[in-house]
């Protein structure tokens, strides 16, 4: 993004500058074979005209002459007498001063001015006449600069360096003008990604008629559309597992209703045990959805020591009542944590975790949970004994309805899959990450990393 | 035990089977699919205990209670989709006795509705009476005074409070306040006990109570404690 502004503004000033230059160039160049053409020609033809004034009228001739010059003309032509004054008694040009004072000086060459001062070279005399009386009159053309006679190659060097800079600032600012609306695309681009559909570019980049405009216009129906899909899914799994709730909760009924005629027959304790299942797998789906849809709850600071405590009895209680009474459930805390996040769902998170793996874990196991605190990090560390997972699966392990390979034709590893999944979910939810590793010896550890609150 | 209930929920068929199911127990089971038609019925007649679906059509199910909360003390049974914590907590908090997760084993239902009734059925023990400072307990009228004026419980609120000022002081356990005050054992994850403490506390501060406090134990339960 950086280095798209930079190369566009390089680029722009890039143009611009050469662009400058060769004007500068070919404008110098023009102007100064403008005024050779001008000396060569123009002036050369009117100084038949003087020489005819002065033969026929003298010095008045040559006066009248020079007063009926047009004034239009980019050249002055002055006529210095031998006394220095110039015939309309014009104010002489310092740089004719300076030509006249080394009049006598045969030899030009030698006292050439400094290469600088350029105003201030002395004038070349362009030619002399002399009247009847051996009266010298000296023709000086001096380029007529007017109003603008401020204008010389030092201020163009100025004027040069000036533009360069500006052209500079302009190519930045038409540089960023172009890369800054991409940036709040970008930004756009990933606030959707990480799940804020409401989120609009134009709001962003303004409103705008040109192309950029157009773009966020549409880009805003996509977001629109992009939004409205994923509502849709989210509400299509709540209502699909509210409406299966209703016959699950008269098939349960029923079943109870036969059991009593007929007697009790094992198949019933299957079925039992079956609508159980389903309506656990509900329950995770229901869970699951609701984390993916956006609410409008705010966070709130809690304990999280308190919360992991909590969860502990728990599941300590759970495997009590469901034949994983041989599981010991350890729990290490070192400090005291609050974080600032939805409690509810971050309590589902680390039970759906320790519950995994209590039920991964081998009949005497011992699960060990870690609560410490490392710099701004709240960790929360869930470690078994079972056989760990494929390292291959370690990243999978939190997709949903993921199961691990070792443990498809394990029917006693049943769950619905989608523990770990809602955990993930609500874990991001809280603004942390969660991860997993094998440890050495045997086991997984699964790893909640939290942002404590200041 | 014969006794009347009433159940509110949409769900005709599943009421009628639940009627099938508890008619053997001498539970009378009379059904309303509408919260407004079940407040009716409510003011109407008198029932031992109410079955309540909290995800009613119009009226919804809170609704109800808090209605019903202004002028009756029923027992009230509610039933929430599992998940749906908002609700269960929401419910307790109004008055609910208990709750139960839809779909429900029915088994489950007639054992909670016996353990409520059989609770709230008065005691003729000798004990009947308890006092602890303000505080004055008649287990056989149901009824709790704070100096004199008297404090509206729920039926499970009134179990709490009378498991606990009979032992003032001591820790009484979260699994023995539920066995007691819900008549059932305490499950995972079941923080019904705590909301019903949290509400118990509530009506008990609002009476000017504050003198035995109910001080929770972390991990353990909850105790009675007069100061010094």
């Amino acid at each position: 993004m950086r280095s798209l502004l930079v190369r566009i503004f390089l680029a722009f000033w890039l143009i611009i500058a050469v662009t400058i230059g060769v004007a500068a160039i070919s404008g110098y160049s023009y102007s100064e074979r403008l005024r050779e053409a001008l000396e060569n020609f123009e002036v050369s033809d009117s100084l038949l005209e003087a020489s005819e004034s002065l033969r026929s009228g003298g010095r008045k001739g040559l006066e009248k002459w020079l007063r009926n010059l047009p004034r239009t003309s980019p050249m002055n032509i002055y006529v210095i007498d031998q006394r220095g004054r110039d015939l309309l008694e014009r104010r002489v040009p310092f740089s004719i001063v300076q030509a006249m004072r080394r009049f006598g000086d045969r030899d030009e060459r030698s006292r050439r001015p400094p290469p600088d001062s350029d105003t201030l070279r002395p004038a070349r005399p362009l030619t002399r006449l002399i009247d009847a009386d051996g009266r010298v009159y000296t023709f000086f053309v001096v380029p007529n600069r007017g109003k603008s006679s401020w204008f010389n190659e030092r201020t163009a060097s100025y004027f040069l360096i000036f533009a360069i800079f500006l052209s500079a600032g302009v190519s930045y600012l038409l540089a960023r003008a172009i890369s800054n609306p991409i940036s709040r695309f970008r930004e756009a681009t990933n606030a959707i990604s990480a799940g804020n559909f409401d989120t609009r570019v134009t709001a962003l980049v303004g409103e705008r008629k040109d192309e950029i405009g157009h773009l966020a216009q549409d880009f805003d129906s996509m977001a629109d559309e992009l939004q409205r899909a994923w509502q849709q899914k989210t509400e299509l799994a709540r209502n699909v597992s509210h409406e299966l709730r209703s016959p699950l909760a008269r098939l349960r009924v029923a079943l109870e209703l036969a059991r009593r005629k007929a007697g009790d027959l094992p198949e019933f304790s299957k079925m039992d045990n079956e609508t159980e299942m389903l309506d656990e797998l509900i329950g995770q789906i229901l869970d699951y959805s609701k984390l993916e849809a956006r609410s409008d709850e705010l966070p709130a600071r809690f304990n999280l020591t308190d919360l992991v405590e909590r969860i502990v009895e728990d599941v300590r209680y759970e495997c009590r009542a469901s034949g994983f009474d041989g599981v010991k459930v350890e729990l290490a805390i070192e400090s005291v944590l609050n974080i600032d996040g939805f409690a509810p769902s971050l309590g589902s998170a680390i039970e759906n975790v320790v519950r995994n793996a209590v039920r991964y874990s081998p009949a005497d196991g011992v699960v060990s949970i870690a609560l410490r605190q490392q710099a701004s990090l709240a960790i929360i560390e869930v470690t078994d004994q079972g056989s760990g997972v494929e390292a291959s699966e370690l990243d999978s392990l939190f997709e949903p309805f993921f199961r691990s390979r070792s443990t498809l034709d394990d029917k006693s590893m049943v769950g619905s899959g989608l523990g770990l999944a809602i955990a993930r979910r609500a874990v991001q939810k809280n603004g942390g990450v969660i991860s997993a590793r094998n440890i050495g010896g045997g086991g997984l550890c699964v790893t909640i990393e939290l942002p404590v609150s200041a | 035990m014969a006794a009347e209930l009433l159940i509110i929920d949409d769900d005709l068929e599943l009421t009628k089977m639940l009627q099938d199911f508890l008619a053997p127990d001498h539970l009378d089971l009379t059904a309303c699919h509408t919260g407004e038609d079940g407040l009716e019925t409510l003011h109407s007649r008198e029932f031992d205990l109410l079955i309540l679906d909290f995800m009613l059509p119009g009226m919804s199910g809170l609704d109800v209670l808090k209605e019903l909360r202004q002028r009756s003390d029923i027992p009230v049974i509610m039933l929430t989709a599992r998940g749906e914590d908002i609700d269960r907590i929401l419910g307790l908090e109004f008055g609910a006795d208990d709750y139960l997760a839809k779909p429900f084993n029915p088994r489950e239902l007639v054992a909670r509705i016996k353990a409520i009734l059989r609770r709230v059925q008065p005691s003729h023990g000798s004990d009947s009476k308890h006092v602890l400072g303000p505080l004055e307990l008649d287990a056989r009228t149901r009824t709790v005074t704070a100096n004199g004026e008297p404090i509206r419980l729920t039926g499970t609120e009134f179990e709490i409070l009378s498991c606990m000022i009979a032992r003032p002081g001591a820790v009484v356990t979260r699994e023995l306040l539920s066995e007691q005050a819900l008549g059932r054992r305490l499950l995972p994850y079941d923080r019904s006990i705590d909301t019903h403490i949290s509400n118990l506390r509530g009506k008990l501060e609002r009476a000017g109570v504050s003198d035995p406090a109910i001080i929770s134990q972390r991990g353990v339960g909850y105790r009675l404690l007069p100061k010094e």
